[in-house]
Order: structure tokens, then sequence, then C-alpha cells
């Protein structure tokens, strides 16, 4: 992840267009999507793929559950050099999330941006274990 | 409860990814878009798709499936290039250096294309397959994709034929470069860069180690081998160093530019042991371009090329010392054989044969001239030799000390197989200090004693030196010829530096006694102008015995009353002021001025007192009267060999005041002498030189020999005791050593001469021999 993210310094202050399975499409600087590793691999321009070249990446998900994935990628990117949890407020991000779309948007974020995944098959990364619990209270309240 | 559920928004489940997934189906679209992916299609490609696809494939379980046709996709593709592109490129075995070397480089070029397409590939193989390598790789224990990929491309293209041909055409063109030819050098530097970065094995060990490296060291090998065997044939030295260092410029250049760093090492090594090493000492030595020549040719340039190259390698800097000493030494034999051909005819035997007839014909000149000219011609040369090497030392040596100490090794080595070295040396400041300081400034005189000073270093014998050195110095001031009394001192600090305080003890002594004695005079003269004054004015040198060298022995002279009176008023006077002391007059040392009437006019002379005395005995005779040789040996009671030189000095020289019958240069025991009346010069004052001894005879220097010799016998063992009481008891070796060391400052005592002097001492109840018969210990 380090050495790519080198490779695109220069262009991280450039767009690309995130679109919605349903038309809806979003411009983000690609530094927002160095968050997540399988989205910067197909707007990666060393790969010379199609999306790369188009720089429109097509994701097949409805619109909200793109916004909420940007949503979550500029969230991530912003705290990325935070010290500790108690300065990312987390509530924040987890308010905003419809309850009804939580679970839909959790099996994508493990799709598309968080890799580490426990052998019990849940995330380990902080903020997903967050959306889990948030989830899991949406159920059984 | 049920009414508020209902109030809650109802949960989506998530949308199931490809609901109906075959894997067969997956991969054969896959497998198409991987092949499309190698026909440099990818942009035509999603990336998102084929993610999904891979992603699928692991997901469901099929990993092995998706990995095995992965890898059986990129082998058929590297086997289509290998044949398609490589192999076409080949070499056709041309005999044109040219057309080789454009063959090779295409090649190289082919394989850096594949290598590049493969890696690119792998690449954008690696990101649609990151789930496989992440998920699945680490399960199955396969390699990654990465991993993969070079270990196929070993497989199918870092194989015979095409290796061989590959390694085979880097070699070439290094050859090819090493011929001269311009190759492309960055087309090789990316092959090297493919052998780089593939690993062996796992090992580490990269493909350049196993199979190129080795080979190209080898090669190299022998080609340093032959090429060193070339240019010690076909070229002189200075073009040799030259070439040599250019090819350890060159492949220093070659590690950097399109080998690697690793080889650096060894291969430097092998220039070192193949094209350097085992020609050094030949190329050192060669007859008309070697290190000899280009010392004489001061060829600076080449001298620090050579210092650099030894410096290179272990057994350099000793072949070049020991070049450089058997240059020195070969040098200083010559400078050696010259001044002792040139000298009297005492020469050893083995340059007779060349020396002896040169002797003959010069023997005139030389004896008329100074006859310190071989004495000074000797030093100059030695001088000239060491500034000359200085000089290499100081631009081409880099003024290393190793070779410092060795060119001092040198000097040292031959100036004392000159065993007149000391003679030489003490003349050579005789000569400066009596008359050198004419023309010269006083700091050119300055330096060329400070130069005379480091030849003095390099003598062994030093005590020889001291004598001769005193020996000179008491003439000089007797004689009154020193021309700076500064010049005098400074020499003698400058030895006082050197070799102590010990060492000019006795001279500075001298120097004493001259101060007191023209204080002494000055009171004698006072005395005797208000008492009787003798007809003489007198001028007298009083010399503390042990101080002064008493080479001149006391000639028995009987002197004329006038003289006799002189001197014993003076003597009254001395003892009346220092009572106790004895009066010896060495009249041999003396001199004086005399006033003779000559038929054309009178002339101021200064002799010797010996020569006076002669000169007295014509006072009374007629003009026309002789006197022989045996008449005036008898009148004078001097020493045969001191009458024949005053004599001579009278007679034969340049102002001939006496005549001797019949004319000649020698005098013989049946002359007859007559005073010269018509005798005429231009100049009122005369000073009639006696006839030096110059450089020593042989006899003579027998004489000053044993003296030393008895000299060194005293100081061994006034070493002995002195040691020994110090210590009481100690074994013979040990001994030994410490006189050794202790005497090393003055000369080099043989052991078996310490060991005579320590019978000796036995003998004289000073020391006893233990129990053990092997040490010794001192009775008080």
């Amino acid at each position: 992840m380090s050495t790519n993210e080198g490779q695109n310094t220069a262009s991280d202050s450039e767009w690309v267009r995130l679109q919605s399975t349903d038309g809806f499409s979003y411009l983000v600087k690609r530094k927002v999507i160095q968050a997540s590793g399988t989205i910067r691999n197909m707007l990666d321009p060393q790969s010379g793929y199609a999306e790369a070249i188009s720089k429109i990446c097509e994701i097949r998900e409805r619109g909200i559950i793109v916004e909420k994935l940007v949503e979550y990628m500029s969230f991530k990117t912003y705290h990325e050099t935070a010290k500790d949890e108690i300065s990312v407020n987390l509530n924040e991000f987890l308010e905003r999330i419809p309850p009804e779309i939580v679970l839909e948007l959790l099996v994508d974020l493990l799709h598309l941006v968080e890799r580490t995944i426990l052998t019990d098959g849940f995330p380990r990364t902080g903020y997903l274990q967050q959306i889990i619990k948030r989830c899991d209270g949406t159920k059984y309240d | 409860m049920a009414s508020t559920r209902r109030l809650k928004p109802k949960i989506m489940a998530p949308r199931k990814h490809g609901p109906e997934f075959s894997a067969d189906q997956t991969w054969s679209a896959l497998s198409k878009n991987i092949r499309e992916i190698q026909k440099h299609n990818a942009a035509n490609l999603s990336f998102e798709e084929n993610h999904r696809f891979a992603y699928n494939m692991v997901l469901y379980k099929r990993g092995d499936m998706l990995y095995s046709g992965v890898k059986q996709l990129v082998a058929e593709n590297l086997k289509e290039l290998a044949t398609t592109v490589i192999i076409p490129a080949f070499p056709t075995g041309t005999n044109d250096p040219t057309m080789q070397s454009a063959e090779e480089e295409v090649l190289l070029r082919e394989l850096r294309k594949v290598w590049d397409d493969h890696k690119s590939n792998m690449f954008r193989l690696g990101q649609i397959l990151k789930y496989m390598d992440r998920v699945h790789t680490k399960a199955a224990n396969v390699p990654t994709t990465h991993e993969m990929g070079l270990s196929l491309f070993l497989e199918h293209i870092i194989q015979p034929p095409i290796k061989g041909h590959v390694v085979n055409a880097i070699l070439k063109q290094i050859r090819h470069e090493r011929d001269h030819i311009t190759i492309n050098r960055s087309t090789v530097r990316q092959c090297v860069d493919v052998f780089l970065s593939l690993a062996y094995d796992n090992t580490g060990t990269t493909i350049y180690k196993r199979d190129l490296e080795p080979l190209f060291l080898e090669e190299s090998k022998i080609f340093y081998e032959n090429e060193g065997r070339h240019l010690v044939d076909s070229c002189d030295a200075p073009e040799f160093l030259r070439l040599v260092e250019d090819r350890f410029i060159e492949e220093e250049s070659r590690t950097d530019h399109y080998l690697t760093s690793q080889t650096k090492q060894p291969l430097l090594q092998i220039l070192e042991d193949n094209l350097l090493t085992p020609h050094l000492s030949s190329v050192i030595s060669k007859e008309n371009s070697g290190l000899d020549v280009m010392v004489d040719k001061t060829q600076y340039k080449d001298l620090y090329r050579l210092f650099r190259l030894c410096s290179k390698v272990p057994t350099g800097l000793p072949t070049l010392k020991s070049a450089l000493k058997a240059s020195i030494v070969r040098r200083g034999k010559e400078i050696n054989q010259t001044a002792l051909g040139e000298d009297f005819g005492d020469q050893d035997d083995k340059d007779n044969s060349a020396g002896q007839k040169d002797v003959k014909g010069k023997g005139k000149a030389v004896a008329k001239s100074s006859g310190i000219e071989p004495a000074v011609k000797w030093v100059q040369d030695v001088l000239d030799l060491k500034t000359k090497f200085d000089t290499v030392w100081k631009d081409s040596f880099n003024s290393d000390r190793d070779i410092e100490s060795t060119l001092n090794e040198a000097f040292g080595t031959f100036v004392n197989m000159n065993d007149k070295c000391s003679e030489f040396i003490s003349l050579f400041i005789d000569d400066h200090l009596k008359r050198g300081l004419k023309g010269k400034t006083e700091v050119e005189v300055d330096a060329i004693l400070d130069k005379t000073i480091v030849i003095f270093r390099f003598i062994l014998e030093k005590d020889v030196f001291e004598k001769y050195y005193k020996g000179h110095l008491a003439k000089r001031l007797l004689q009154n010829r020193s021309v700076s009394d500064d010049a005098e001192r400074g020499m003698l600090a400058k030895l006082k530096v050197e070799s102590g305080v010990q060492f000019t003890q006795k001279m500075e002594g001298m120097f004493n006694d001259m101060k007191i004695s023209a204080d002494t005079t000055r009171d004698y003269l006072e005395y005797v102008s208000k008492t009787t004054a003798p007809v003489i004015e007198l001028n007298v040198t009083v010399m503390t015995s042990n101080a002064w060298p008493m080479t001149h022995s006391a000639s028995p002279c009987s002197l004329p009353p006038v003289m006799e009176k002189a001197c014993k008023s003076f003597e009254q006077f001395y003892l009346s002021r220092h009572s106790g002391r004895r009066l010896t007059w060495q009249h041999s040392l003396g001199n004086a001025d005399v006033h003779v009437q000559f038929k054309a006019r009178a002339h101021e002379l200064n002799v010797a007192t010996f020569a006076l005395v002669i000169l007295l005995l014509f006072e009374d005779v007629g003009d026309d009267d002789v006197l022989s040789y045996s008449d005036i040996k008898e009148a004078t009671q001097i020493e045969e060999r001191e009458l024949k030189r005053h004599l001579q000095s009278l007679a034969c020289a340049k102002f001939k005041i006496l005549k001797k019958h019949p004319a000649g240069r020698d005098v013989n025991s049946d002359d007859t002498f007559s005073f010269n009346n018509d005798f005429s010069c231009p100049m009122k004052k005369i000073k009639i030189g006696t006839i030096s001894s110059k450089t020593e005879n042989s006899e003579e220097r027998k004489e000053t020999r044993d003296r030393i010799e008895e000299e060194r016998k005293h100081q061994m063992e006034a070493c002995i005791v002195r040691i020994m009481k110090n210590r009481k008891h100690m074994t013979h070796n040990d001994l030994v050593n410490e006189v050794i060391s202790q005497l090393s400052s003055k000369f080099s005592p043989e052991p078996s001469a310490i060991k005579k002097r320590i019978e000796h001492l036995i003998d004289r109840d000073y020391l006893e021999r233990c129990e053990d018969r092997r040490s010794y210990n001192y009775l008080a």
C-alpha cells in the first residue's frame, strides 16, 4: 500500500468518478480512494485497465450505498493521521447511516475497502466493529 | 412490542454477488481476459469484472483451479514469447565482430523486452488476483502471483539454450568493449538487471551470481592473463603502467555502469592477480624504460602511477621498495667506485682494471689539485642522488613513510660500503668551511651543511667520523683557516642535535681552548712588552691534551736558539700563572711569518714552523751553496716523513723558495737544496702551504683504523663495566646485546670483539665467570 501511495502522490488531488448502478456518480479525489485497496488498484494508471484509463469506476451498488461508501472513505482518510480513538468521533459518521442499509453497506465495505478479517469472519478494524455493533443494535432493539 | 417493531425500518438484506456462480464459466471468461492482457489489451478490459471473477472463484473455493489455470496461461505465454521473440534473435554465428556485436545487442534487447512484457503482465494479473494472493495462496501454501511469475520466467526463459546464448552474448559484449569496440552499455545493463532481480531457489542467490558472474570472472581471468603477457612483451614500462591503470579504471566503470558492485571486488582482484602482480617486477626492472630510466628521465607522473598501482597489491610496495633499494645501491656503488678510482691508487683490486689506467693518466693532475676532490665529488654525488630520490619520493610516492625508510636504508647501505665515507664527509665539510663560503651566501652554505648532515646520518661508524672531524677541525683552528666562526659553530650545533652532547664535547673544548689561548697570548704580549721581549713575536695556542686529536706526532725538532728562547719565555710566563701544568710544544702544528730578502724584492712568507726551521738553516749559507738532505736532517732533527713534506712544499710546490737538485717532484734522501735567490712573485705576502696529506693514503688509513680500533676497545670495556656495575650479574647474551645497543650510536661492535673485551676484563679482575659458565658477576 505504501509504495503505491508513494507513486500516486502526484495525482492525489486528481478527481476520479465513482458510479453506482442506478446512475448516481460521485466525484472524489484520488487521495480518498486510497482508502480502498480494490478501488485504488482498479484506478491505478500503471495497470492500464479500462477503468484506469477512463477514470470512472463502476460500483455495482445502489447510489445510497456508494454515497455512504464514499463518506466512509473520506472519513477514514480524514482521520488517517489520528493518534488515538478518542479524537475520532465515530458516532458522527455512524449516526448518518440509515439503519436499513447498514448490513448491505457492511458487506460492501468488506468487499471493497477493508481487508483484515478475523478467522471467524468478523473484521478486526475498529471502525467496522463499531458499524457491526450498530448493526447488531438495530437488529435486536 | 409488535407495533413498535413495525415502526422500525426494515433492514435490507445485502445483495447477492453473482447469484448463479459457475466456476467453469467464470474461468473461461477470465482466461480469455488474461490472454487479452497478455496481448496488451488491458485497456479494453474492466478491472472490476476480472477482479470479481477472481474474487468469486476464490470465494467459492475454486482457488486451486484459478491458480493452476493462471500458472498455465503464464507458462504458455512465456513459451510463445521464447519461440517467437528470443530464439529468432539467436546469433547466426557470423565472424564479423561488428555484426556479432549487433546481433548480441539484439538478443539482449529482446530478452529485456520479454522480461518487461512478462513483468507488466504479472503486475496486472497480480492486481486482479489480489484476493487470491491474500486468501488462497497462503492457505494452499503456494507462491504468490508475483513469485510464481518469477519462477515461471526462470523455468521457461532462463533455460538452456536461451540462457547460454544470453550469458554468452553478455560476455561477448564485455569482450568487445575490452577490445575497444563501442557497445550499447544500457542494453547490457538492462539484461544484467534481469539476472540480478531473479533469485534462484529462494536461497537469495541471484541468477547473476550463479550463472553469469563465475563465467564472467573466469573469462576475465583468461583475458587478463593474456593481456598481461601481451602488454609486458610489447610495451615499455610507462606505457604498460598507463594501459594497466586504464584497465583498472575501465573495469571499475564497467562494474559501476552495467554489472554490479558485488562483482567489483573479485574482478579487481583478478586484475591485480593476473595483470599486475605477476608482471610488476619485470616491468620495474625493464631494461630501457623501467624504474631506473623513469627516475633518470624524471617521469614523475609515470612513477606516481607506478606507485599507485603498487599500492593496490600486497606484493607491490615490497617489490617497488626492493627495486628502489637496488637502484640506489647500484648508483651508490658507481659513485663509490668513481671516488675510489680517482683516489691515489690504493683502491681495491676489483676495480683495478678500469681504475688503474685512469689513475696513472690523471695522477699528476689529481696530485696538483686540492687533493680532496674525490671526497668533495663523492659527497656532492651522494647529495645529488639523495636530492633526486627525494624529489621522486615527494612528487611520485606521496611522501610515503615506508618508502622513505627504504630510501634511507639504501643510502645507508652504500654509504657504509665506502669505508672512507666518514673521512669524505668530514673533508667535504672542511672544504666548505675553509673556502666554500666565498661566493656563496651563508644560507646556501647552511643548506649544504644541512644536507651533509643527512649523509652523516647514514654513517654507522660515527666514532670514525668524529675522529676525522676532530682532526680537520683542529687543523682549521690552528691554521686559522676557518672562514667563519659562526659557520663552524653552526656545524657543531647541527652535529650536537644529531648525536648528542657527548659527541661534540671535545670539539667544544677545542673552541674553548682557542678562546683562552687568545686571552693568554694577549696577557703574555702585555707581560713581555714590559720586560724583555724576545725577538720573535709569539702567538701560542694552549691545547688541553685530551680534547685535541693528537694525530700529529710530536715530531722532534731542534729549534734555532732564537726560537728556543721565545718558547722558554712563554713557558716561564705560563707556568708562573698556572702551577703544576706541563707544556709540550707541538711545533708541527705551528706556523710563522718571516721576512725574506730575495734578489728582486723582499717577501713576507707564511710557512709552517718546520719549514721556518729549514729556511733558517739557509740564512747563514751563501747563495750558491747547497745543503744536502742529510745535512738538513741532522740540523733540524725533524722526522724523515715530515721533513720530506716540508722540503717538498718549499722546493717543489707553486712557490719555489728553495732549489732542489736535481729538480723533481719527489724529495729523495740524496737530493741537495739551495736558496732560490731569483725567486719572484707579484704578491708581497705569500703563503706557503704545506703539502697536506689530503685524503689519507693506505698506510695512514691503517694507522687511523688501528687507533680507532684501540679506542673502541676502551669504549667497549668502559661500557661493559658501566653496565655490570649497575646490574652486578648478567648473562653473556644479555650483556652483549646491551653493549651493542648502548654503543650503536657510535659504531656497531662485533659480538666476538665484545667477548674478547669481557675476557680481558675477567683477566683484570673486573668481572668473574659464574658457575653456569654463561653469566658474569661484577667484582667491586
